[in-house]
This record gives structure tokens, C-alpha cells and sequence, in this order.
């Protein structure tokens, strides 16, 4: 082509453009190459993999203990100066990146126990037996009602395990199909993770990508609309056909017995952070203002009490007990095990300290890979080999991010490691912001619910194992077991063929030059 | 753009080849560069910016469109400034 018409006398030379992936050598050097710097995540995939799915222990302190192994171990393979590879840890868990999601998950943790505490779920509940709803439709109005309220509060794990104890014994016993009822509230789930302005999935996809959170969540409506639209029918069309379990009809009195309807007064907490964070205010404001509506509602309807919010339970032998223990925040214990600080708030917090701790020693781990080449390495070869048009690009990155997400079991983390990658492909074609979010989080979502070693499926599980212990004619063999549900996580299923054929057809796509993503500093 | 809009926009099956507008300036990344020039993908659109040299490989640019050629979607342009880094770094 005529590129290069006015370039100097080597017009050969000047014809070759290089790109940025041959600019700057690594700053980690390793035995064995660059790809050797690949090593710690390496090593954490691996563990996790045998931690999670071989020996089916979904403890997130178990995962930090395989990072900070692969850390160690990976340090001896580093050339020169060890000071230079710690230092690149520091590096990684320094970025705004990190912070900012930690920050967003704790406030969001906090609001979703209030919503739980406040009743929520059970207005949900009970808003499906007025309705009338049946066992055929149960599972297609639970996948509804669990993307609904996913939506609210962000969290798609906190759902999962509300209503897998809410939900899923009401369906049950109402005789809907229980796997085709658990894979509704995964779906719900993945919808609202993939949706929600508060959800960490949502929120490291944009800040990854350099877009505003409301115009992410804006953009990405069409792609989630479409695969929850056919999901739904397929819930309906798969629940008059799959029948369920016999169980005794004496207990259908559970179905109403923790279901009030002025827990549905939580869809106005729900409304006030969709609507802020919608509006483009910051997400701390946005929870902020969730979280102070749902504490007055709580305390004005008698949802919770203060002490149910937050509660401090002293030892007899503190100094200023005694004198003020009538007030409603302070009870004092006589069992030493019970000293601390119990509620609401420090319920939702704890739910993210120990993903914090791993996200940070994630990305520390994942900057060694970056700053060592082997980052390098895959993007060289992936944009030589498959990126080679927009198109292929896009395949490309849904490829990648549902592969890394469908491997490492906490999808927030996975797609922290995942998001720079995302970026790189996205911005050599100049794909926007929204888009390249939207690419990076549709994977995430759905495939964090899908496989049995992932977050949300273990998470519900989990959940699950407990009802034969809380209800006498829930039986074992009721549990469903995780592999079984498979092939019914509808909307995360159709999330990924959504995004292959917006992909081929460029359904949504949106360049650099169509709409610039807004300012990411609000976050 | 109003609330309602951000939700409907993008609607649409979008071209991998987009066309840019002679005289216009848009701010898009650099791919490569040549050394004296820099070449940019909007899509499969190929534009080459004159000026954009090996310091504003995958940074984003601000470039006033010179000519293009829409059958061929390529087109040339003139680099104006530096505008804006890539996620990637941060």
C-alpha cells in the first residue's frame, strides 16, 4: 500500500511497522525464559484446580495459601536481584485496580446483608405465592426473581446461597425439577453479576477497561437481555417438561412461614444504588446511600433491630460493660468464644476479606508475569496467530477470558488477570471501553457459575448440603449434585454464544471513534 | 446522552471496516510505527498517521484525517497530539 510514500531513502525498512510488544525488555529476568515468569499464576491455577475440583474444598484461605506458595517458589527461578521480583509483587498489588474493587466489595457486602437481614428475599417469596406461580413455572420466575435481586446487591455468591435456602426447598416442595431450579438460581445469578452497577465483576471490568461504570452497565443491557430473554423461555418451555420429586404435602406451610411482603420495601434500597450508580455517581456514594435507606427501613418496619445491624458483645470484665448495657448495640457474654463484634455490617464485611487478600496476591503475581515477558509471550502470539482482524480479535477475546475464568475459580479474580490482556487486543483495534467490558465480563459472569468447581456453584452447594439438616422431608438424595447442573446454567450458556455471535455479526460493537468511554475518575 | 439513550445505543450490527471522515479529527491508538509513522486499527480500517512515531505506539492520539478511501478502508492523517495512555500500563 502507499503508506510510506515520503519516507526516508530505506523505504524497506521504513515499510516494517512494529508494534508495541517488541518495546522495553522485561525488568524480571528468569531461568527458563519468559515464560517462566508465568510460573506463580501457573502454579495457583494448578492448585486451585486440584483444591477446588479434585478434592472439592471451596475455601478462598485454602487459594491464598497456593498464590503465596507459587510466589515463593516462583522466586527462585528469577535471575539477578530477588529484590526486583518482590518489588514487582508490590507493584501489582499497589494498582488502583485492586483497591478499588476491594473498596467497592466491602460497601456492597455490607448492603447485601442489610437487604438479607431486612427480610428481602422472603418478600420476594412471598410475592411469587401470591402471584400463584406453579411447578412448571418456578424455576423460570426463580431465575427471574434471583437476577432481580443480583442485581440489587451485587453480589451473585450472597445470592446464590439465599435463595439455594430460600428458593430452592420452596420449589421443591412445590414439585418443580430440582436441577433445572438450581441452574435458574446460577442463571439469575450470572445475569445479576454481569448487570449490576455494584457487582465486583462490573466494576473490575470497567475500571480495567478505562470506562465508567454506568456506561458499562448501560451498554451491556442488549447483550444480557438477549440470552436472559431466551433463557427464560427456555426455563418455561424445560419446566412443564422435567417433573419433580415426590415429597410429603404437609410441609407446604414452610413455603409462607419466613415470606412477608414488607421485605419487598428493599427494592426501593435497590432502586436508590441502581438509579446512583446509573447516574453516574460514585459507587461509594451510590452503596452509601443504599445502605443508609435500608437501615432506616429495617429499623421503622421492624425488619432488624440496632443490635441486629450492629452489635457489640463485651466479656463481664470490661471496664464500661456494665454501666452501659442497656444500650441496644451491647450485650455482654459470659462465653469468651462469643466476644466481638456480630451484625449486618461486619457479616457483609467479613464475606470479602479473605477475596481481598487474594485478589491482592493475584494481581501482585500477575505483574510478575507481565513485568517478566511471559504476558508478552501470549499476546505476541495470540495478535500474530489469531488476532490477525477485528473480528478474530473479538473471537479471540472471548475465547481467552472465558478460558482463564473457566479455570480459576473466583471470577473476580480471574478476570483482574485477564482485564489488561483484554485491553491490549481490544485497543490495537480500538475497540471502546464499553465493549471491550462488556467482552471481559460476559465471560466472567457466566462461566464463574457453570462448572463444579466454580465460586458460585460451590458456594450454592454448599448451601444446599445444609437443608436436609433444616428441614425434616428434605433427604439427601434431594441434593443435586453440582456436574448434573451443567448443562442447565441457561444464561451463562447463552451469554458466551451471545458474545461469539456479536462477535461474527459485530452485534454491539462499538470503535474508539463511535463514543469515548466516560470519565473513569468517578470511580 | 440521556439515561434512556446510553441504554439504546449500540443496537446495531457495526461494520468491522468503518469510514472516517476527510478533514476530521478522531482520537484513536497507535498499533505500530514505522519510525516516522504510526498505524492505527479502527476495526480493519487502516489508518496512517504521519508524525506518529515509535513513542506513540499504544498510546491514543489525536489525528486529523487527510484522505481516505472508503472501498479500500485505509486512509492517512496527521498527528496532532498525544491524548490519552492504554488501560493496559495502569
Amino acid at each position: 500500500m502507499s503508506a510510506n510514500g515520503e519516507s526516508p531513502s530505506d523505504e524497506g525498512a521504513a515499510d516494517q511497522f512494529i508494534g508495541g510488544e517488541t518495546e522495553g525488555g522485561p525488568t524480571v529476568e528468569f531461568y527458563g525464559g519468559r515464560g517462566m515468569s508465568a510460573f506463580p499464576i501457573a502454579f495457583f491455577i494448578v492448585w486451585a484446580i486440584v483444591q477446588t475440583a479434585l478434592w472439592r474444598i471451596g475455601d478462598t484461605g485454602g487459594l491464598i495459601v497456593g498464590i503465596l506458595v507459587g510466589l515463593i517458589v516462583g522466586m527462585f527461578f528469577a535471575r539477578g536481584d530477588w529484590k526486583d521480583y518482590a518489588n514487582t509483587i508490590f507493584e501489582g498489588m499497589t494498582q488502583p485496580v485492586a483497591v478499588t474493587a476491594i473498596v467497592a466489595w466491602i460497601w456492597a457486602g455490607m448492603f447485601a446483608q442489610l437487604l438479607q437481614d431486612g427480610g428481602f428475599v422472603g418478600g420476594l417469596v412471598w410475592l411469587a405465592d401470591a402471584a400463584g406461580v406453579g411447578a412448571a413455572l418456578f424455576p423460570a420466575i426463580t431465575f427471574i426473581l434471583a437476577a432481580v435481586f443480583t442485581t440489587g446487591i451485587g453480589t451473585g455468591y450472597g445470592s446464590s446461597v439465599a435463595f439455594v435456602g430460600l428458593f430452592f426447598p420452596a420449589g421443591v416442595l412445590l414439585g418443580a425439577n430440582p436441577v433445572l431450579l438450581f441452574g435458574a438460581i446460577l442463571s439469575g445469578a450470572i445475569f445479576g453479576d454481569n448487570l449490576a452497577p455494584v457487582s465486583d465483576t462490573t466494576i473490575v471490568s470497567a475500571v480495567t477497561q478505562d470506562a465508567d461504570i454506568g456506561g458499562v452497565v448501560a451498554s451491556r443491557f442488549k447483550y444480557v437481555i438477549v440470552a436472559a430473554v431466551i433463557a427464560f423461555v427456555g426455563y418455561v418451555v424445560a419446566g412443564g417438561m422435567m417433573g419433580g420429586l415426590e415429597v410429603g404435602a404437609e410441609a407446604q406451610a414452610i413455603f409462607l412461614e419466613s415470606s412477608e411482603a414488607i421485605g419487598l420495601v428493599h427494592v426501593i434500597s435497590m432502586l436508590a444504588v441502581i438509579g446512583a450508580a446509573v447516574a453516574g455517581r460514585h459507587i461509594v456514594e451510590a452503596i452509601s446511600w443504599g445502605i443508609v435507606i435500608a437501615i432506616v427501613f429495617n429499623l421503622v418496619f421492624g425488619l432488624a433491630s440496632l443490635g441486629d445491624i450492629v452489635m457489640f458483645n463485651a466479656p463481664e470484665d470490661a471496664p464500661l460493660a456494665q454501666p452501659l448495657e442497656s444500650l441496644p448495640i451491647l450485650t455482654i457474654v459470659e462465653d469468651a468464644d462469643a466476644v466481638g463484634v456480630t451484625g449486618s455490617l461486619m457479616s457483609g464485611v467479613a464475606g470479602f476479606l479473605e477475596l481481598s487478600i487474594l485478589v491482592l496476591l493475584i494481581i501482585g503475581a500477575a505483574q510478575i508475569m507481565i513485568r517478566g515477558g511471559a504476558f508478552e509471550v501470549l499476546l505476541e502470539w495470540s495478535i500474530e496467530n489469531l488476532a490477525t482482524n477485528v473480528r478474530n480479535a473479538e473471537l479471540t477475546m472471548v475465547g481467552t477470558a472465558a478460558l482463564i475464568n473457566a479455570i480459576i475459580t473466583i471470577n473476580t479474580a480471574a478476570e483482574v488477570a485477564i482485564g489488561p490482556y483484554i485491553s491490549k487486543i481490544g485497543e490495537r483495534f480500538n475497540l471502546n471501553g464499553y465493549r471491550r467490558a462488556n467482552i471481559l465480563d460476559g465471560q466472567t459472569a457466566a462461566m464463574g457459575y457453570i462448572f463444579p468447581w466454580s465460586g458460585g456453584v460451590l458456594a450454592a452447594y454448599g448451601a444446599m448440603q445444609q437443608l436436609p439438616g433444616d428441614y425434616e422431608w428434605f433427604e439427601q438424595s434431594m441434593i443435586v449434585t453440582p456436574i448434573d447442573v451443567v448443562p442447565y446454567v441457561f444464561q451463562g450458556w447463552l451469554l458466551v454464544a451471545v458474545f461469539i455471535i456479536a462477535a461474527l455479526t459485530g452485534f454491539g460493537r462499538e470503535y474508539v471513534t463511535d463514543r469515548e468511554t466516560e470519565e473513569v475518575a468517578r470511580v | 446522552m440521556s439515561l434512556l439513550g446510553k441504554y439504546f445505543k449500540g443496537w446495531r450490527f457495526r461494520t468491522s471496516r468503518p469510514a472516517l471522515e476527510q478533514g476530521s479529527e478522531v482520537d484513536v491508538f497507535i498499533a505500530e510505527s514505522n519510525g516516522t509513522s504510526g498505524r492505527a486499527y479502527i476495526g480493519d480500517t487502516e489508518l496512517i498517521v504521519e508524525g506518529a512515531g515509535p513513542d506513540c505506539i499504544e498510546k491514543q492520539v489525536r489525528v486529523r484525517v487527510t484522505e481516505f478511501d472508503e472501498a479500500a478502508a485505509s486512509g492517512r492523517g496527521e498527528f496532532v497530539e498525544v491524548v490519552g495512555e492504554s488501560s493496559y500500563d495502569r
